[in-house]
This record gives structure tokens, sequence and C-alpha cells, in this order.
């Protein structure tokens, strides 16, 4: 949808901001591009709607060289949200959103209609805010409203400049989350510049982290995360790396083997014991090829093992999170409520691990102390 | 046998009812030779205005020059201009453009400077031309400082006017010099207070354009005339569709 070839801006002080440059954005995706200020994110992004022109290279938006398109025309084509919002504070809100629109010439009765259709999207009732004016609203309203008047068009391509950055940590977290929700409907193809690594990792399909005009590292979250490409990669995820668990984080980090795990066939009355002896409360139940059978309380182990019951009667299903669906907040509430071993499976029922309340204390100090030794190192 | 001796206010009721023809048309003079320099004052002033904010160098150029004619005592420039053109009200007016000048430019100019150039950057990026960014954008925000400037302007132009008839150009300030030669206040009040009110009136109406064009209270105007707009469609709608669409 959006492909840089080789691209590169000099500027007329003779910095080189970018240099040749090669990314291929794909449609529908949400590509973040990242880094330290000066590293030429921003001026990658304005060269796509020509706010910069590139000095040399290619770029294409949908196609077409974005050189042989009228820079006008071309903008209007494009979604843009910049960072101060930069409302026009003597349009009310439905001026700014369809301004746009009364650019490419829609009558004011699809403009009008275009407009409610957006603020009830975003959750703002039409009635209340259509005539409003930019400074009487919150600073969360007004950059909510600044991404719509970016979709009024419906764009396909949408470059929104770190548009939550003077947004407070709560808002914008909320924001981040409306932005990520509400494109799953829209399937925009969107390029986000940020310097925060939490909001590259929560929003992006994929991330683009980039040094003095170069691309250092590109890939998935989890790849950025798991396989830093180089030491500079891995410093600046490192800074960041503990604000980035966040509540929706996959539990995979947590994961680590039971203190106690038995097969179906073993003798309850040894079971017990090794339990009293190690001081555990649970134990988990896994069958030979590995699938996952019940766990074991040890009060619900001691009542059966009284009425002579088997095994497999102490068994309990009822406690247990599926890798797939299942978020750090999920296993963080369940421990908040009972402090005992959370047992993880997949969709297929193999087991996997467990999760305890040791394992997300161990996690938080990891990340906090992450950085240190990699300074010393 | 002397007349009997009248109080000032009875001289100039007298006068007034005698002479209101006369202080008419003088007052209709006054209002053309302001209200010509005005005019056009504002014609060169804002296209003015408007260039020099994309050409810094000759800004402070242009802006000192303008500083230049309003030092020059009013009086003076008048009788200077006498040499370029003549006794009359051409002179008078191309005097009065001449103070009106720097107000307008120099509000123009910084009411567009002081536009942040973030919402200049917003508007092209959202593929506005440079001529919608200017129409849409930068004059709209700074119009409440350019109706500012041309409000100072207008009232020293309305005041200055009654030097025109010095130069033997016409407006009130015939009634003024006529009063002061024949050392007759009445007459110099009957001229006096007509100017007064005209730079009193002129001062409000701009006030009120410049209220007119409040966001604030261009945006009430908006949402009354939509929910005017609105409530002729619900009339026209079926009864019951309306409930409808509240449960959406």
């Amino acid at each position: 949808m959006v492909t840089f070839e080789a691209v590169s801006k000099v500027f007329a002080d003779g910095t080189e901001a970018v240099k040749e440059l090669d990314l291929d954005v794909g449609e529908g995706e949400f590509v973040v591009l990242i880094g330290p200020s000066g590293c030429g994110k921003t001026t990658s992004l304005k060269m796509i709607n020509r706010l910069e022109e590139c000095t040399s290279g290619r770029i294409c938006v949908n196609g077409r060289d974005i050189r042989s398109v009228d820079p006008v025309q071309l903008r209007r084509g494009i979604g843009y949200v910049i960072q101060e919002i930069a409302l026009w504070p003597h349009m009310s809100v439905a001026e700014n959103i369809g301004i746009v629109p009364r650019l490419l010439g829609w009558h004011s009765g699809r403009i009008d209609a275009r407009v409610d259709e957006l603020l009830a999207l975003a959750g703002l009732d039409p009635a209340k805010f259509r005539h409003r004016l930019p400074d009487q609203l919150s600073g969360g309203q007004k950059q909510r409203i600044g991404v719509l008047r970016a979709l009024a068009a419906d764009p396909p391509v949408v470059l929104m400049d770190e548009p939550f950055g003077a947004l407070d940590p709560i808002t914008r977290d909320v924001l981040q989350s409306e932005l990520k929700e509400l494109n799953k409907s829209l399937r925009k193809t969107i390029v986000f510049v940020t310097h925060d690594m939490d909001e590259a990792l929560k929003l992006a399909d994929r991330v683009v982290l980039m040094r003095q005009g170069k691309i250092e590292q590109m890939g998935s979250p989890e790849e950025i995360q798991n396989a830093p490409a180089n030491d500079f990669v891995r410093s600046f995820i490192g800074e960041d790396r503990l604000a980035s668990i966040s509540p929706e984080s996959s539990l995979e980090t947590l994961l680590h083997d039971p203190f106690l795990r038995v097969t179906p066939g073993e003798d309850p009355r040894d079971v017990l014991e090794r339990m009293e002896d190690d001081g555990l409360e649970t134990a988990q139940v896994v069958d030979a090829r590995g699938n996952w059978v019940g766990m074991l309380y040890l009060p619900v182990l001691k009542r059966t093992l009284r009425n002579r019951g088997t095994l497999r009667e102490a068994v309990r299903r009822n406690r247990k999170l599926v890798l797939e669906e299942a978020v750090m907040r999920d296993a963080a509430e369940m421990l908040a409520d009972m402090d005992l071993s959370i047992p993880v499976v997949n969709r297929e029922n193999e087991f996997l691990g467990v999760v305890t309340s040791g394992s997300l204390a161990r996690l938080a100090i990891g990340r906090l102390s992450r950085s240190r030794k990699e300074e010393n190192a | 046998m002397f007349p009997p001796e009248r109080t000032f206010w009875e001289l100039f009721v007298t006068y007034v009812s005698g002479n209101w023809p006369r202080i008419l048309a003088l007052t209709g003079q006054h209002v053309m030779i302001s209200g010509i320099a005005i005019c056009i004052t504002l014609l060169i002033c804002i296209p003015l205005g408007i260039v020099l904010t994309k050409r810094e160098k000759l800004a402070s150029v242009v802006i000192g020059v303008a500083n230049v004619f309003q030092t020059i005592p009013s009086l003076a420039l008048l009788g200077f201009l006498i040499f370029v053109f003549g006794i009359g009200n051409d002179n008078a007016i191309c005097a009065l453009v001449l103070y009106a000048v720097l107000p307008v430019l120099q509000n123009t100019y910084t009411g567009l400077r002081n536009v942040s150039p973030v919402m200049i950057q917003a508007a092209r990026g959202m593929g506005m031309t440079e001529t919608q960014i200017l129409l849409k954008v930068q004059l709209p925000l700074a119009r409440s400082v350019i109706i500012a400037g041309i409000r100072v302007a207008t009232v020293w132009v309305i005041g200055t006017a009654t030097l025109a008839s010095a130069i033997g150009g016409g407006g009130l300030g015939k009634l003024i010099f006529a009063g002061l030669g024949a050392l007759r206040q009445e007459v110099v009040l009957a001229g006096a207070l007509p100017a007064t009110v005209l730079a009193l009136l002129a001062d409000q109406g701009l006030k009120m354009l410049q209220n007119h064009f409040e966001p604030r209270r261009r945006a009430l105007r908006l949402a009354r005339k939509y929910a005017a707009e609105e409530s002729v469609r619900e009339e026209k709608d079926v009864p019951g569709e309306e409930m409808v669409r509240h449960e959406m």
C-alpha cells in the first residue's frame, strides 16, 4: 500500500535525515515507526504525503509514484493526524471533521451524515458535540476528533504523527485501545510514529525501529522483544520493557514448571506424602501424552483419601487458563482471588506449565533490573 | 440696543436649528472623506500585509516606513502634501491613508504571523491549497487582530479628518475652524459633537463586527440554524420514526 524504495532525505543544511530507506507497508497493516528523536521517523512519515519531499528514491502509495500526483490531491486521499492535534479553533467540531469531504466537494447533507456517523463511532453523542468548539473539549475528546478528521473521507491510508504524545497516560491508554479496536473493523493501512515503545508494542502489527535515518530492526512486537537484532535495539527496548508488560500481554513469559507433576496412575497416598513433605498446596496431574488431567488441592486430596477414593476422584478441573485466550490480567485476577498455582493449557488441552504469584513478581523484578545489567555488560 | 444676554446652550440650539442642513451636509462629507480613506487603506494594507508575511526582510522595511508617517504631526503632513496634491479633499484623503496604514498593516501582518504554524501544517496536510489555507485558516484566525487594527485606524481617521478643512477640504472641521475664527463656541461644538459621535459609532460598529466573528457566538448561531433545519426535517418525517432513531 505504501512502499519506500531506497528513499533518502537530505535537508538544505546538509543533514541526512533518512538514508536509503526500504519499507513495504501492506494493505490494512499497522506499522509503527519508532526511534530516538532525530532518527528520521517523522521525516519518513511526512514524505508519504509530501509535506517533505524525498531527495532520492521512490515512494509509492497504492501503486502510484507520489511524485506523479499533485500534492494537494495526494493529501486529500491520505488521512493525517498530528501530535499537537491542531483542531482549528474557529471551526466547530463538525466543520473540523468535515474539512476533507468539503475540500473534495461533497454536498452538505452527505457531510453532515458522515460527521454524525463518525462521532457516534467514537462514542461521542453527535447532537451534543457537533457544534462544540475545540476549546470546549477535553484533551482526549480533541484527539478523538483529530483522528475522526483524518478518517472523514474514508482514506485507505492514515498517517499518525505521535497522535497521543500530549495526553496523560490514562487517556493515552484508553485512546490506544479505542484506535486498535476501531481499526479492527476499518482495516486502514496505518503508518504511526511514536517514541514510546509501550505504544508501539501495543498497537503495531509491525514495529520499525529506526536510528540515524536507517532501519535497525523491523518485525512483529514479539520478534522485536524476543530477538533484538543488536545492542541498540536491546537497549532501546530495555529502557521500556518494564512498561511494556501490559495487562493485555500474553501469559507465555510467566509460565514455569509446576512444583509437583504427577501422572493419573500414581498412588494418592504417595502423592499426599510428597505434597505434605514439600509443603505444597497443589499438584498438577498430566497424562503420559502430556495432556492435562486436572489439579490436586491438598484439602480435597485428604478428604478423598479419608473416603478411600482414587486419585482420579480427587482431581479438579475448574481452575485453568488457555494460553491462546488468556492475558496477564486474567491470571492476576485469579491469583488475587486465590493465591494458588494456575495451570495453563493450550487449545488442545496440552499442559504447558503453571502461573504463580511468584512468577508475576519475578517478571516485574527482572524487568526492573534489566537495563542496569545491560549497562554493566 | 444689544440683544438680551443668552446662555451658551441657547446659542447652540439656535445655531443648530438654523443650520442643521449645513451640519448634516458637512457630516456627510466627513463620513465620505473618512470612508474613502479607510477603504483605500484596507485595499492597500490587507493584501500588502499578506504579502509581507511571505517576505520577512521586506516586512521590516515597509513597516518601518509606515511608522515614520505615523510620527509626522498630522497638520505638518497635510502641509507637506500640499506640494504633491495641492489644496482640497484629495490631499486630505491621502494624508489620512498614510496615517491609517500603520495600524492596519501592522495588525494584518502580526495577526497572520501569530497563527500557529501547526494550524497551517494541519491544513496543508489535509490537502488545502495555499489560497484555501489563507482564506479558511489564516485570515479567520487573524481576523479579530486585523479588525482591532481597523478600529484604531478608523477612530484616528475620523478624528484627524477634522483637519482637512485646514487645507481647503470639507468635513466637520470647517465648522470647528470657522467657530474658532469667529470666537463662537457654539459653532465649534456643532462641528466637534457630530465628529465625536461618528468616531464612537464607528468604534462600536467595528466592535460588534469583531464580536460577530467570535467563535463561540458563531458556534451558537450554527447550532441554532442546524436545530431549525432539523425541526423542519422532522416535521416531514413519518410520526414514530423519530422514536426508532433514538433507540438506535
